[in-house]
């Protein structure tokens, strides 16, 4: 056996496929720096804002969950597209934060957007890699002919898991819900890198709420935490980040046989504000060409790829098609690059629920 | 001046020439906390290409222990 241990992903071309529109659905609720400073002081909050970059983020309330933004998302994607429910033949929810332990989220998305039971549905837990292999998955079964048209719900409510005492994650995350729609095309092939290494595992948790209980395993690093809670060791994602993704951009751009130069922008997951100006400087992106909207959204997991297309980039997308690079990278750990066509797109949007 | 050193001094926020291998981490002027941390691997990733780890950047005391850490990161 050849040694993988350096192996950055799975090289993976796809073709027959393309974006046809995404819309974002972010909570009503904006949340500014100042709701913290009760908790943990004025001097304390600066200091946290100054590392990671948020200034507002959207949460959801008690009665809002991510298949709520969603399937909100999704009736007004296939509204502006002027789909009918019924032509839509697969739907895949993407998300760490489904409405129950079961049943799968996907299957009562279907239900409300009223799509046929001739439905392939199921929910992939994946978090800020997600987004990537949801296009990889979604353009696949378009291309070997298991559906013509495909719907990618993928978002995170994380603001209903975080310790609202642990600083590290309290001020970071903002909830959103986006849908993409996939369908069949003529467009050039989408190039992915994916991969994983789960020794990372324990360093990005929830360690209660499953089937299991991490907590048990008397790791020192959660004494004093809520195991019902978000557990971030921000020094070892770190640390994974400047590894991992400045080989996951080369590879990504060398499976595409497209220059640096050839693509229109670079969409990183928007992990913390002073990583994606290291990682955007290491990887030489350049930052003209690597929009950033962290500062408004905060870190919205999955969703932070589609956000920015609807937001930083909704203009261009609209009237032009752009070769576009996306990062995703996290939770796992999982990682995965995509480079691919996207627009003029009939609908590229974000809607407050 | 090195590049290390002046990075290391606007990571504390303090003027440049302050900046030895005896300038002390915990002093009153420095605040050796989680953000300083990860500035220092991202300061060290850029000067020298080297990955040192959080937990070892802790426990140090001075910038003598750091670019011991960067001298041992070297060797690999």
């Amino acid at each position: 056996m050849t040694d993988q241990s350096n192996a950055v992903g799975r090289t993976v071309q796809v073709s027959g496929a393309a974006i046809a529109g995404v819309v974002s659905c972010l909570p009503g609720r904006k949340v500014d720096n100042s709701h913290f400073d009760g908790e943990f002081g004025e001097a304390a909050v600066k200091d946290v804002v100054k590392m990671i970059g948020v200034e507002n983020r959207y949460w959801t309330d008690e009665s809002t969950s991510t298949r709520n933004l969603c399937a909100k998302a999704g009736a007004h994607l296939l509204r502006q597209l002027d789909w009918d429910p019924a032509s839509v033949d697969a739907l895949i929810f993407v998300s760490q934060t489904p409405d129950f332990r079961l049943p799968a989220s996907a299957c009562a998305l279907q239900a409300e957007l009223q799509i046929s039971p001739a439905c392939i549905a199921f929910d992939v837990n994946l978090g800020c890699s997600g987004y990537p292999y949801a296009l990889w998955l979604g353009m696949t079964m378009v291309q070997t002919g298991a559906a013509s048209r495909v719907l990618l719900a993928v978002g995170d409510t994380i603001s209903k898991i975080v310790d609202p005492k642990d600083r590290s994650t309290a001020l970071l995350f903002g909830d959103a819900g986006t849908v993409t729609a996939i369908e069949a095309s003529v467009a050039q092939k989408a190039s992915f890198v994916m991969g994983t290494d789960g020794r990372g595992a324990k360093n990005l948790i929830v360690p209660r709420g499953g089937f299991k209980d991490y907590s048990l395993c008397k790791d020192e690093r959660l004494i004093d935490k809520d195991a019902d809670c978000l557990y971030m060791d921000g020094g070892e994602i770190f640390n994974f980040t400047l590894k991992a993704v400045p080989a996951l951009v080369n590879e990504t751009i060398l499976s595409s046989g497209l220059s640096l130069d050839k693509h229109d922008g670079f969409l990183l997951h928007q992990a913390n504000m002073f990583m994606l100006r290291h990682l955007i400087k290491k990887s030489k992106l350049g930052a003209e060409k690597a929009p950033i909207n962290i500062d408004q959204y905060g870190n919205t997991s999955c969703a932070s790829i589609p956000l920015l297309m609807t937001t930083n980039l909704r203009d261009r997308l609209s009237s032009e098609s752009m070769r576009l690079g996306m990062f995703g990278f996290g939770v796992g750990y999982s990682w995965a690059g995509a480079s691919l066509d996207v627009g003029p797109l009939k609908c590229v949007e974000t809607i407050h629920s | 001046m090195s590049e290390f050193y002046e990075g290391m001094a606007e990571i504390f926020e303090v003027d440049a020439s302050k900046i030895s291998s005896e300038f002390e981490l915990h002093s009153g002027e420095a605040a050796w906390d989680s953000l300083a941390i990860v500035s220092t691997i991202a300061l060290a990733d850029d000067c020298f290409g080297v990955m040192l780890e959080g937990k070892a950047l802790g426990e140090c005391k001075t910038i003598a222990d750091i670019e011991n850490l960067i001298a041992a990161a070297k060797k690999g």
